[in-house]
């Protein structure tokens, strides 16, 4: 597509909500749009990667291909959490095949050069001749494994994979403000506490479909006993995250009336409250009076996401009853989410369809999301032309 | 090395049995003619206990550096 035609194109998308279009069907189906798109939204932004909970202790680690890219995520004997590239300085082997935990050093299987659990490399075997493990051409010091920038919010693992984006809090500070009351210790609820759903879809339709609860009635017919379309309030904040908000949040009960334990001292608006936020660009995240969940969305291929989804509590140890049962009531509307979004995305095959429109009165916090796609490309567009 | 030793070494490495090979490799650095041999036996186990994470690696790091094979630092 001619250059100019292509900037029309994000110009159609970042255009008032009542004459916008959203983004064409490239940007769910062509690779080379998509490459382009991952470059500007996923690599030089902060994405999310991961959970602390995926490496729970110490010497814990788990490698991550994100973007086609090998990482590490490690916890270090003192529980620093970090992201390494999963590959040995050497001759660019990986390092580490599956999670595990590391008693002393990760020891390359190819020439067993071995780096200390912060990175450090600190044995290069035979590497100056047989028996001889120094050489002054190879100092040791600047053949470290490579971090990659990463950032622990809510317990999800961001990493910017350019290295140049703005700090974290300085890019999400208005959400970190919003959510301030409810900035509390999180205790992932274990193994009954997450769900991995594999989707034939590219992750930007989870998030448009996160982000707005005009399909609630329809899709998932259960809330609208007790949390109907009007209980409902949408949550924009352009270039930074969308979503929705309820005021009929209602707590689970035991079969004897107890209930999850709440997030301590709440204000009195959290009674009933709850908001479910996209912070892009590929992190769905909720929050309650007694529980929070995060979706790390894996952008595994254009047309294949995975959804990584952990559910968290206000305390260590929960009645494994309600945990259960609250578990159970998230999958059920996450998998109701399934056929929406792998409708899209086989929908993204029709010529004939233009990006689509919006309502302008419901579907706000998604266009937004697609304003903030397509201004990313515009200003890596600009970047690279100046 | 003797024969009975290389076998060990073998079935410890068929076995992944990394704990043996520290003791093993120790032992072939003990039976080695030269000092090269030495120490690059010792390099081994050097490199499976530190892997370990055991005790044994400070003690053959420390050998390694007195026998000129493993920098100070």
């Amino acid at each position: 597509m001619p250059k100019d035609k292509a900037n029309d194109v994000l110009d159609a998308v970042r255009g008032p909500i009542r004459t916008a279009r959203g983004l064409p069907n490239a940007h769910y189906t062509d690779p080379a749009t998509i490459a382009e798109e991952n470059e500007a939204v996923l690599r030089r932004t902060w994405a999310g990667l991961a959970v602390g909970a995926d490496v729970p202790d110490p010497s814990d680690c788990k490698p991550i291909t994100f973007l086609g890219q090998p990482l590490l995520l490690l916890r270090d004997k003192d529980a620093t959490l970090r992201v390494f590239e999963n590959i040995c300085r050497h001759r660019g082997m990986i390092l580490v095949g599956d999670a595990c935990k590391i008693e002393g050093a990760i020891r390359c299987p190819y020439h067993s050069w071995c780096y200390a659990k912060d990175g450090r490399l600190v044995a290069t075997p035979h590497v100056g001749g047989p028996g001889q493990n120094s050489h002054p051409d190879m100092p040791r010091s600047g053949l470290g494994l490579i971090e990659v920038r990463s950032h622990v919010w809510r317990d999800v693992v961001f990493v910017n994979l350019s290295g140049n984006a703005p700090p974290f809090e300085e890019v999400h500070a208005d959400l970190m403000d919003r959510w301030r009351d409810v900035d509390k210790p999180l205790y992932h609820g274990g193994w009954d506490s997450r769900v991995t759903l594999d989707v034939a879809t590219n992750w930007k339709l989870a998030v448009e479909n996160y982000c707005e609860s005009y399909h609630l009635p329809w899709v998932h017919p259960g809330l609208n006993s007790y949390s109907r379309l009007e209980d409902h309030y949408h949550i924009e904040s352009r270039g930074n995250f969308s979503g929705q908000g309820t005021y009929v949040y209602r707590q689970l009960e035991g079969r004897d009336g107890e209930r999850l334990p709440d997030f301590e001292a709440l204000p009195e608006v959290w009674e009933t409250g709850g908001e479910y936020i996209a912070l892009y660009p590929n992190v769905l995240l909720g929050v309650q009076r007694d529980h929070a969940f995060a979706i790390v969305l894996d952008p595994v291929r254009h047309d294949r996401t995975r959804e990584h989804v952990h559910i968290y509590y206000a305390a260590p140890d929960t009645d494994g009853a309600l945990r259960q049962k609250n578990a159970t009531r998230w999958k059920t509307v996450f998998t109701e989410d399934v056929f929406v979004v792998e409708g899209m995305q086989r929908g993204r095959a029709a010529p004939g369809f233009d990006g689509g429109r919006f309502s302008p009165a419901m579907d706000g916090p998604t266009h937004l999301f697609h304003d903030w796609v397509a201004g990313r490309i515009a200003d890596l567009r600009a970047l690279r032309d100046a | 090395m003797p024969e009975d030793l290389d076998t060990r070494l073998l079935a410890a490495h068929a076995a992944d049995d990394r704990a043996a090979l520290i003791g093993l490799y120790g032992e072939a650095a003990g039976t080695a003619k030269s000092p090269v041999a030495r120490n690059f036996y010792l390099t081994h186990a050097y490199v499976y206990a530190l892997e370990a994470g055991v005790p044994e690696a400070d003690i053959l790091r420390r050998r390694l550096v007195d026998y000129g094979a493993e920098p100070l630092d």
